[in-house]
């Protein structure tokens, strides 16, 4: 960027921009910004996602470089798939079994 | 506000004047730019702008803060009650906005005197001024990343965007050097441990500087500056029509509580 080449005018493009809110926190989608390439990019997302200190970290991704998989027959199939879900394993009636064996109540909901 | 930004004694001669300078650069230069909210060349640019402006306006609070416990006076008092000739901003600052190659160009001379002029507080010896100036620096990281992108995009471009800036820096040029106007007690405040060194000297660093970045772009060097004794005063009609904006509000309702 710092070169003095002349440079033709660049389209805009659009880049995706991750926050992370704390030191630890998942990075989460926060929204896009439009630039013309990486270097006004970063300055975008700077000012768009944390110019009120409300993020300790901001990944920039090209919406371009970004892999999209919506394919519905890899991610929708048709057949049945509950047999691949947890939920089938109902596991409530084992747990009171087993707590009445060793004589213990059931504990209560802890806090969040 | 605590003890140690209780101002030393005996007042330092020509802290006040050094201050105004400062505060009046960061609040006009602020409002000016300020004026792109709403029409900048692109949306995500708008909101750079606006949120650099108000920085800006951020830095000249500190500023007139600082101001106002040393003299014991009124920070808003002293930005908004005074005439437009009583601002001590430089006259680089006094151009209308213009295009955006007009803001780009003047953001840019600024902030590289500005940076300059703040190395040369940093390390002062009133801790009031100093610790702030650190502050200041911090933010100025960002500010400076940018309008570095700005400048090098439309000095590196061919045809039209560095026509523009090209007519830009011809304006601003004998403009340019206008911060580093000597102050009136500059050796005082270089006795006290203020200001680290004269501003002929800084000028002189931050046009080996200029002139460095500009001939890798093949940009013409800046002229010497117009009228260097009156650098921060005189300060013309598209400052008298900004001064006009930026008091409506509080001229509006005198003594009103915001």
């Amino acid at each position: 960027m710092s070169d003095g080449a002349a440079r033709s005018d660049p389209a805009l493009e659009a880049w995706e921009v991750f926050r992370q809110e704390k030191e630890g926190d998942p990075m989460r989608h926060g929204g896009s910004v439009m630039a013309p390439d990486a270097e006004l990019a970063i300055h975008y997302a700077r000012e768009m996602y944390g110019r009120r200190q409300e993020s300790v970290r901001l990944w920039v991704v090209r919406r371009a470089d970004i892999l999209d998989l919506e394919d519905p027959d890899l991610l929708q199939p048709p057949l049945d798939r509950s047999f691949k879900k947890p939920g089938g394993y109902v596991m409530r009636d084992k747990l009171a079994a087993a707590r009445e064996a060793a004589g213990q109540a059931k504990p209560k909901a802890r806090a969040k | 506000m605590t003890a140690s930004r209780t101002p030393a004694a005996p007042p330092i001669l020509g802290l006040d004047g050094l201050l105004l300078t400062m505060a009046d650069d960061e609040f006009v230069i602020g409002f000016s730019d300020s004026e792109w909210t709403g029409i900048a060349p692109l949306l995500e640019e708008d909101v750079a702008m606006s949120s650099l402006s108000q920085d800006e306006l951020g830095h000249a609070t500190a500023l007139y803060g600082l101001l106002a416990e040393l003299t014991g006076t009124d920070a808003a008092a002293i930005a908004y009650d005074r005439e437009p000739a009583e601002y001590r901003h430089a006259r680089l600052l006094d151009h209308g906005r213009g295009d955006w190659a007009m803001t780009i160009a003047r953001r840019y001379l600024y902030e590289t005197a500005d940076a300059t002029r703040l190395e040369a507080l940093a390390d002062g010896r009133w801790a009031p001024l100093a610790e702030l100036v650190g502050k200041l620096q911090r933010e100025e990281r960002y500010h400076a990343m940018h309008i570095g992108s700005w400048f090098e995009r439309l000095a590196g471009a061919v045809g039209e965007p560095r026509d523009r800036l090209l007519d830009a820096l011809a304006t601003l040029g004998p403009d340019a050097g206008t911060v580093f106007t000597p102050l009136s007690d500059e050796p005082a405040l270089i006795e006290a441990g203020v200001l680290a060194r004269p501003m002929a000297e800084l000028e002189h660093e931050w046009r080996t500087r200029t002139t460095a970045m500009f001939a890798r772009f093949d940009l013409s060097n800046l002229p010497p500056t117009r009228d260097p004794e009156r650098g921060r005063t005189d300060h013309g009609a598209d400052f008298a029509w900004l001064h006009g904006e930026f008091t409506k509000v509080r001229r509006g309702d005198p003594g009103a509580t915001w």
